[in-house]
C-alpha cells in the first residue's frame, strides 16, 4: 500500500511538470471554442459569441454546415472554427456543450461504464473505444466525450492496478518505465495526425486511424488467439515466447530487473514498446492493444503481468491527458462520474476474476475485442475513401447499413467480452468452491 | 510457540494420523493443528465500512447533480479549474471504490486465495 501510494503521490507531482515540458501535442484541438452566443442573424448567417473568460464578444461567421436550429442563445456552446477556410472566424460546427441527462442517457452511462470497467480490469484496456463512441451517440460533442472519458480513465485505471498489485500482478517498475516511453510515443504519435491533417484533411486523418486500427487490430488480434489457442490445447502456460527470449539476451546497459515479471532485460527493450503504446494511444485512444502483446511477446512477461502493468501506464497517461483537457475546460464531470459509478464495480470484478482464470483465457478476451472492433472500424473505410475521392460516392442505403455494421461490431465487441469473463469466472469460481470443499472434507477425514 | 505447546501439537498430529481424529481434537494442540489444515476462521463482512462508503457516495452523487448546473460551469472554465475534476475524480474512485470493494466482499465475490 505504502509502495502504491508512493507512486501515486510521484505521478500527481511529476506528470504536470511532464506536461508542460511536453507542451504543444496531446491535448485539445485549438479551434475549438466554448462560450455563449449573444445574437445571430439568420440571414447573413453571422453570430456574436462571448467566449469563456473573455471580456469582449466576436464576430463569427456560421457556414453552411451548421444547423441553426442548433444555436441556443445565452446556454454553454462549443464551436468548431474551420481552419481550412479562407478568411478567419468562420465556424463550421456548433454543439451544446452540456446534455441534458435523461433517463435513457444514464441508463445507458451505467451499462456501457460496467462493461468497460470490466474490460479494463481484465486484459488492461478497452472501454476507451467504445465510451466516446457511444457518448457522442448520445449527443455529446467529440472533445468533451475524449475529455470525459480520459478523465473517467485515470481513477479506473488507479483502482485496478491497485487491486492487481495487491494480488502480485502489477509490476510498478515495468509499468512506470514504459509509461514514460509511451508519452512521448503519444507526442509523436499527434505529431503524425497534424500532418496528415494538414496535407489530407479531416477524411484524410479519419482514413489513416481507421486504417491503423484495422491493421493492427487484426495483426495483433489474429496472433493473440493463435498464442491462445495453442496454449488451450495444452502447451506449456508460462512458456516465454522466443522473440522475448532473443530480447533478454541483449545486454545493452543499463540492464534493468522487474520483480514481478521475473525479467531481467536491457531497458532499451521496452522503449519501442512503450512508443509504439503510446503512439496507438494518440492514433486510436486504445494504447493497450500494443502495450499489452507488446508486453506478453518483446517483454516477455505473462499475460496475466502484463494486463495488470498496462493499467498503471493507463493511470498514468490518463492522468496527463486528463490534466491537458483540464486545463481547457473541456471535461464535463457528471458524464465522467456516471461512468465511474460501475466501472469502478465492473474494474475490481474484471480483475479478481483474472485470479480464477487461466493465462491464456486473458489472451482469448483480448483477441475476440480486437477483431471484432476491427470489423466495426473496418465498416468506415469505404465511407472515408468516398470522402476522399479514392472511390465512388456512397449510397444512402450503404452507408447506413455500414453504420448499423459498426455499431452493432461495437455492441458485440462489448457483450462478448463481458459474457466471456462473466462465464470464465463462475466456472473458475464454482471450481475453486469444489477444491475447498473436498479439502475440507478430506481434513475432517 | 512453547515447548509444551510443541509436544501437545506433535501428539495431537500422531493421534490424528492414527486415525483418532476426536482424541486429537480434543487436545489443546489439536485445535491449533485443524487450524493449520485450512480451516480459517470465518471472516467478519464488512458491513460497516460498506455503508459508511455508501453514504459517502451517494451524498457526494446527489450534491453532483443537486447542483449540476453550478459545477459544469465552475468544471469548464479551464486553466487552474482543472483541479476541480481531476481531484473530484480521485475523491469518487476513492469513497467509491472503496464502497464497490466492500460491497463484492459482502456478496461473497472475492479474488482467489
Amino acid at each position: 500500500m505504502k509502495r502504491f501510494v508512493i507512486v501515486l503521490m510521484v505521478a500527481l507531482f511529476s506528470i504536470p511538470l511532464a506536461a508542460d515540458a511536453l507542451a504543444g501535442g496531446g491535448g485539445p484541438p485549438a479551434n475549438v471554442m466554448k462560450g455563449i452566443f449573444l445574437k445571430v442573424n439568420e440571414t447573413e448567417r453571422t453570430a456574436v459569441f462571448l467566449r469563456d473568460g473573455g471580456e469582449k464578444p466576436s464576430d463569427l461567421f456560421l457556414a453552411e454546415s451548421v444547423k441553426l436550429d442548433k444555436i441556443e442563445l445565452n446556454k454553454k456552446m462549443m464551436v468548431e472554427l474551420d481552419e481550412h477556410a479562407d478568411q478567419p472566424n468562420v465556424v463550421k460546427e456548433v454543439s451544446t456543450m452540456f446534455i441534458d441527462m435523461t433517463r435513457n442517457k444514464l441508463f445507458a452511462l451505467l451499462v456501457v461504464g460496467l462493461i468497460g470497467g470490466l474490460l479494463s480490469g481484465f486484459i488492461g484496456s478497452g472501454g476507451a473505444f467504445v465510451l466516446t463512441p457511444a457518448m457522442m451517440s448520445l449527443g455529446v460533442p467529440g472533445a468533451v466525450a475524449v475529455a470525459s472519458n480520459m478523465c473517467h480513465k485515470f481513477p479506473k485505471a488507479m483502482v485496478g492496478a491497485y487491486k492487481r498489485y495487491k494480488y502480485g500482478q502489477a509490476d510498478i517498475k515495468l509499468g512506470l518505465v514504459m509509461a514514460v516511453t509511451a508519452i512521448i510515443g503519444v507526442q509523436i504519435g499527434i505529431k503524425i495526425q497534424k500532418y496528415i491533417l494538414n496535407h489530407w484533411g479531416n477524411a484524410g486523418s479519419n482514413l489513416y486511424v481507421s486504417t491503423i486500427f484495422v491493421l493492427v487490430l487484426v495483426l495483433v488480434g489474429a496472433y493473440v488467439l493463435w498464442d491462445a489457442q495453442k496454449l488451450a490445447k495444452g502447451s506449456d502456460d508460462k512458456g516465454t515466447p522466443k522473440l522475448a527470449l532473443a530480447m533478454q539476451k541483449i545486454k545493452i546497459p543499463p540492464m534493468m530487473h522487474f520483480k514481478v515479471a521475473n525479467i531481467t532485460l536491457s531497458a532499451w527493450v521496452t522503449v519501442p514498446v512503450g512508443l509504439f503504446t503510446g503512439m496507438l494511444a494518440a492514433t486510436i485512444a486504445v494504447g493497450g492493444f500494443i502495450g499489452v502483446p507488446g508486453m506478453i511477446y518483446v517483454v516477455g512477461a505473462s499475460a496475466v503481468v502484463a494486463s495488470a502493468t498496462e493499467l498503471i501506464i493507463a493511470f498514468v497517461m490518463g492522468m496527463w491527458g486528463s490534466i491537458q483537457w483540464g486545463l481547457s475546460g473541456l471535461i464535463d464531470i457528471r458524464l465522467t462520474l456516471l461512468i465511474l459509478a460501475t466501472s469502478l464495480i465492473g474494474v475490481q470484478l474484471g480483475a479478481l476474476g483474472t485470479t480464477y482464470v487461466k493465462d491464456y483465457m486473458i489472451k482469448v478476451v483480448m483477441a475476440a475485442t480486437m477483431l471484432i472492433v476491427a470489423v466495426s472500424r473496418g465498416a468506415k473505410i469505404p465511407g472515408y475513401l468516398a470522402d476522399l475521392g479514392l472511390r465512388s460516392p456512397l449510397e444512402a442505403q450503404s452507408t447506413s447499413l455500414l453504420n448499423a455494421v459498426s455499431f452493432w461490431a461495437l455492441v458485440a465487441a462489448l457483450g462478448t467480452a463481458g459474457l466471456i469473463i462473466a462465464a470464465a469466472m463462475i466456472r473458475g469460481m464454482a471450481a475453486d468452491r469444489r477444491s475447498k470443499k473436498i479439502e475440507g472434507a478430506i481434513d475432517l477425514g | 510457540m512453547t515447548t509444551t505447546e510443541f509436544t501437545e501439537d506433535t501428539a495431537a498430529i500422531a493421534f490424528a494420523e492414527a486415525g483418532e481424529q476426536q482424541e486429537a481434537k480434543r487436545m489443546p494442540g489439536g485445535s491449533h493443528a485443524d487450524h493449520h489444515q485450512g480451516e480459517a476462521p470465518p471472516k467478519k463482512k464488512p458491513f460497516l465500512q460498506t455503508a459508511i462508503f455508501g453514504a459517502i457516495s451517494c451524498s457526494a452523487y446527489f450534491l453532483l447533480f443537486k447542483n449540476e448546473s453550478l459545477i459544469t460551469e465552475t468544471y469548464t472554465m479551464g486553466g487552474w479549474h482543472a483541479a476541480f475534476p481531476v481531484g473530484t475524480a480521485l475523491f469518487f474512485s476513492f469513497c467509491h471504490g472503496a464502497f464497490a470493494s466492500n460491497l463484492l466482499n459482502i456478496l461473497g465475490i472475492e479474488a482467489k486465495k
